[in-house]
């Protein structure tokens, strides 16, 4: 990205008030685990070599604190008599209603509640379990909303497992969009008869009464279905599927030349995908080979409408857009990890995959007074084959050192035929012929680092990476970044434990050239950011105290900048700080606190040019302020929890620009305050009353909308959309059974 | 100095390591649902399922993850002994000798982590060590919470709560004005994200950036006969994946943001001042979707006339 990435590196370590005895449960949890053990109870001397085994493991890499395949002790006695194991059905029903107070499409932007009134609250889940081992999970969620989810699974753990799941996201995208246009939703868009074409927004004299409201929305429906194998205790098949409609529309344009509206695109997608794989777990080794296969297919094939200006040429009165064509995507990847030795192991991947699309071509025009060749293909038959590998080596040398090597290859290889197209601007203008550029890519990276451990839990990590791009028919053959990183990582010091990272990244290019296919020409003293020469910094530093068993506190601070020197025009720097902090406190045995402030800075400089040298400069300066704060309680012999979240995100952006004069922008402004508040009052041990209220408010100020009606703009026709701006309360009451 | 006493402690207390005489019914006769830190919810987990014979409680129950409890259950009953409360190791106070897992735990990450991948060094963690979580930096349960019905983590709702405790820089964003779902509940950062490590950079489900983002935006995918080259090659050199103050997640406002790479003759060169807002001389290369409002296929056209990526 073009600015820099901060890095929030999972070497920072998390503050929570997390239970003190807390272990893990990964993923997918014991569905995969290697080894069957037998029941042998060893002799002495095996458990001597056992706990000899126990202290290597510190600098083993894999090797279990427990070998499995054989219990050092006899358990026939081991009766787990005070043992709940669950047997039998349970769960939880949630009912309730809710009322949102007004209507709002950002406050209901994805989470369903975008208009104003009750709606129901239907959550639950039920469970079942057996002695031996069988199961079934019941989910669902938001059953009374657009957002609705359902999630099934059934089978018997370490045998098989059957799943099923139904979502539902929506999108609410704008509510108060205005067009004169016909037939919204659709693929065919037309004018009103009454309909007074101009030269200009302003001459369009039925414009006023031609307006009408469009909602834009999107719904998207995803339906899982699959099943899952434990053939031994070595081999494991997976298969999913994964149907996927979008139906609804979205916020579009189309232009005859200079003049452009502001368009309703209809969005009517199936994506079908399928996930399978086959995985072998063995002793020191495991391996998986997946085929993965995405299927897209549009409903619309193009988008036509009716140009609402003085066409510009006879016959130029309705356009026609593609749409997304349909396209598929097949994927082959073989992953596996290796265990040298007790301190080596080797992992890779290697993946092919093909992407192909050969939708039928539109006519290049629909305007029929113009004479234009014949295509030179009716489809384009591209095809994009995938190659990437993976290879990585760790090693504990010593109990102090750990090295690591880990190389990558990504290839994206535009096998696309390229042809020569007469093009005609707009259904206007029959132009010469232009060439298609299937732009290929090779990107190669090569990292070896290693970690010096001064003490168990004390450690510098540093490492060089190198990252060599390859692209075709652009700018600059080949850039080669070299990046020099180090962080130390000290826990437990005292009460604290810190993190600090340094990083140091030169990107160079050779051979930046002016892509002569592209016309009219680039500006040649441009140069692109992502092939340009880059300096790129980024430092961090993340202090973690937990003082006492009731406090934690946090700070932290990532930095990062990039310098494009040698650019004249376009990006030539760009810097991004991150601050926050942190602090979660138990104030009593009933009571906890937790709040954050954070702020984020993102800026850049870039330069213009209508000349040969710079004449235009702009900066960019977006900060955002953000503060959150949340308090439980628990009251009345632990009866009813009470709690409160507040969260304040405030973002501006500013944007300077120097040309003949220097001016400033209208501040971009984003202002959002969220308070939620709730209480759960336990009737009896399996039912209780939740009660919760939900303020929302929300405020923008948006220099590229407001003040924008449909016919400010001489030359774009335009939504006239009102930047959101939303007070919105949500209270909801439900009573929670459990059985 | 501290530290190495930490280390050799587990150690000492591992090798001195006897198992108790009745397994887990030493354990929670202490570690009921009374208690500050219960743990019988694992028996809503898969990890207490006696049936199938891969569980811990199959096998060596507690002790099969904490290790061999004796020495534990004994220092224990040493400070009851002393009319002392162990629901609570205070400061300064020395923790029972026995494995103990999380952020607050005294356990080097490695020793705590190796525990569990003695099960789940499996076809899900090919990639585990040596990536950005697991090259001896995260403990598993800085992540995972093993004695409660529903792990945090596995469920999209709450998961994101958990990857923000050390991610604050991406808890801000997802309260930008464009942001993906995650704080709606809508999507979980595994959606996108491999946290037990994968071949890409940014630890993404897929191959590559592009290839993750195509799972949910499968019509950007093409090829297009007219491909718009850094779309094709990377959406993050655009769009700021977590959220961002702009519309459509852009990393800056058009049309700035498109004259960054943009400088051919005409108007792409032209400086956009404030001139050109409401008021002034509206500009419809600034306002409503700016350089969109004619350039509105962006991310590639398959019209044979969509060379200007205006088709």
């Amino acid at each position: 990205a073009q600015t820099p990435i901060s890095t929030t590196e999972p070497g920072d370590i998390p503050v929570s008030t997390d239970t003190d005895v807390v272990t893990e449960e990964l993923a997918q949890a014991t569905d995969e685990v290697a080894t069957e053990p037998q029941i042998t109870p060893t002799s002495t001397d095996e458990e001597s070599a056992n706990t000899e085994a126990l202290i290597d493991s510190k600098i083993s890499l894999t090797k279990p604190l427990i070998p499995s395949g054989s219990y050092p002790v006899d358990i026939s006695n081991w009766k787990c008599e005070d043992c709940a194991f669950e047997e039998g059905y349970s769960g939880e029903v949630e009912l309730g209603v809710g009322n949102v107070s007004d209507k709002s499409f950002k406050f209901g932007e994805y989470n369903g509640l975008n208009e104003d009134g009750a709606f129901g609250i239907v959550n639950g889940n039920a469970r079942y379990r057996d002695e031996d081992a069988n199961f079934m999970n019941l989910s669902v969620q938001d059953l009374g909303l657009d957002s609705r989810s359902i999630e099934f699974d059934a089978g018997r753990q370490g045998s098989y497992k059957v799943f099923f799941s139904y979502d539902e996201i929506s999108h609410a995208i704008s509510e108060n969009v205005l067009t004169p246009y016909i037939g919204n939703g659709g693929a065919n868009l037309t004018l009103p008869a009454t309909w007074v074409n101009a030269s200009s927004t302003s001459g369009m004299t039925a414009l006023a009464s031609s307006l009408q409201n469009y909602e834009v929305e999107l719904q998207r429906k995803r339906m899982d279905l699959g099943f899952s194998i434990n053939q031994s205790s070595n081999w494991k098949y997976d298969i999913k599927f994964r149907h996927e409609t979008r139906e609804g529309a979205k916020r579009s344009a189309g232009a005859f030349f200079f003049n452009a509206a502001q368009l309703i695109e209809p969005v009517d997608y199936v994506t079908d995908e399928i996930d399978a794989s086959v995985s072998y777990v063995g002793k020191h080794w495991q391996a998986t080979l997946a085929y993965y296969g995405s299927f897209f297919s549009n409903d619309n094939k193009s988008l036509t409408w009716e140009d609402a200006f003085t066409p510009l040429v006879v016959g130029a009165d309705t356009g026609e857009r593609a749409l997304p064509p349909d396209n598929l995507f097949h994927q082959l990847i073989l992953s596996a990890g290796y265990q040298i030795t007790d301190k080596t192991r080797i992992s890779g991947d290697i993946s092919v995959g093909r992407m192909e699309q050969d939708e039928d071509f539109l006519s290049p025009t629909t305007n029929t007074n113009l004479i234009v060749p014949a295509l030179p293909r009716t489809s384009l038959d591209a095809q994009v084959d995938t190659l990437h590998g993976n290879i990585r080596v760790i090693s504990a040398i010593s109990e102090k050192f750990r090295f690591n090597a880990d190389f990558n290859y990504f290839d994206h290889d535009n096998q696309t035929p390229q042809s020569q197209y007469t093009w005609v601007s707009t259904d206007d203008f029959v132009n010469t012929t232009r060439t298609n550029q299937p732009y290929s890519y090779t990107r190669q990276e090569f990292k070896v680092g290693g970690d010096y451990y001064f003490t168990g839990k004390t450690k510098l990590a540093a490492g060089v990476d190198f990252d060599s791009m390859e692209r075709t028919l652009q700018e600059a053959d080949k850039t080669d970044e070299t990046t020099a990183w180090g962080k130390l990582i000290i826990r437990g010091f005292k009460f604290m434990d810190m993190t600090f990272k340094l990083s140091q990244a030169e990107r160079d290019v050779s051979n930046y050239q002016v892509v002569p296919e592209i016309d009219p020409p680039q500006n040649p003293i441009l140069t692109k950011y992502n092939m340009a020469d880059r300096s790129r910094m980024t430092a961090g530093a993340t202090i973690n105290a937990m003082p006492n068993e009731t406090l934690s506190l946090g700070v932290g601070i990532d930095y990062a900048k990039d310098d494009y020197s040698e650019s004249t025009v376009g990006l030539v720097d760009a810097k991004e700080i991150n601050l926050n902090a942190d602090v979660s406190a138990l104030l009593t045995e009933q009571s906890s606190v937790h709040a954050y402030v954070g702020q984020e800075r993102i800026e850049s400089n870039q330069n213009g040019s209508a000349g040969s040298v710079p004449t235009w400069f702009a900066k960019n300066e977006d900060r955002v302020n953000s503060v959150g704060i949340g308090y439980k309680h628990r009251l009345m012999e632990d009866q009813l929890d009470v709690g409160v979240d507040y969260v304040i995100s405030k973002s501006t952006g500013k944007i300077h620009i120097t040309s003949s004069a220097s001016e400033n922008f209208p501040d971009l402004e984003v202002d959002l305050s969220s308070i939620k508040l709730y209480a759960d009052y336990r009737l009896k041990d399996n039912m209780s009353v939740h009660a919760a209220y939900w303020y929302e408010s929300y405020d923008t100020r948006n220099w590229a909308l407001d003040d924008v009606n449909t016919d400010t703009i001489s030359n774009v026709l335009s939504f006239g959309e009102v930047t959101p701006s939303y007070d919105v309360s949500v209270i909801t009451v439900s009573l929670r059974y459990k059985f | 100095q501290e530290n190495a006493e930490s280390v050799a402690g587990t150690a000492i207390s591992i090798q001195a390591g006897k198992f108790t005489e009745k397994g887990a019914d030493t354990c929670i006769k202490c570690h009921d649902e009374d208690e500050a830190y219960p743990v019988f919810d694992i028996f809503k987990t898969k990890h207490g399922q006696k049936g199938d014979k891969r569980s811990p409680f199959a096998s060596l129950q507690c002790e099969a993850c904490h290790g061999p409890g004796v020495a534990g259950a004994e220092a224990m009953q040493e400070v009851l002994d002393q009319g002392g409360h162990v629901g609570k190791v205070r400061p300064g106070q020395k923790r029972p000798p026995i494995l103990n897992f999380g952020i607050k735990s005294d356990e080097p990450v490695e020793t705590q982590n190796t525990s569990c991948l003695g099960c789940h060094q499996d076809s899900k963690h090919i990639d585990w060590l040596g990536s950005a979580h697991g090259g001896g930096n995260i403990a598993c349960a800085s992540c995972h919470t093993i004695h409660i019905a529903e792990d945090p983590i596995l469920k999209k709702r709450t998961q994101p709560e958990v990857c923000f405790s050390c991610h604050k820089k991406e808890r801000a964003e997802f309260y930008k004005a464009s942001a993906h779902p995650i704080r709606f509940g809508e999507m979980g950062c595994s959606e996108c994200h491999a946290p037990h490590g994968s071949a890409s950079g940014g630890v993404l489900i897929k191959t590559t950036l592009n290839q993750t983002c195509y799972t949910c935006h499968a019509e950007k995918r093409g090829p297009f006969l007219w491909e718009h080259a850094p779309v094709s090659e990377d959406c993050s050199l655009c769009h700021s994946p977590h959220g961002s103050m702009h519309t459509s997640l852009l990393i800056k406002r058009a049309p700035l943001m498109c004259q960054q790479c943009h400088s051919q003759f005409g108007h792409p060169r032209v400086a956009f001042t404030p001139a050109g807002l409401p008021g002034g001389t509206a500009s419809g290369f600034m306002l409503s979707n700016a350089c969109m409002n004619c350039h509105v296929q962006v991310h590639g056209s398959n019209h044979p006339s969509g060379v200007k990526l205006m088709r």
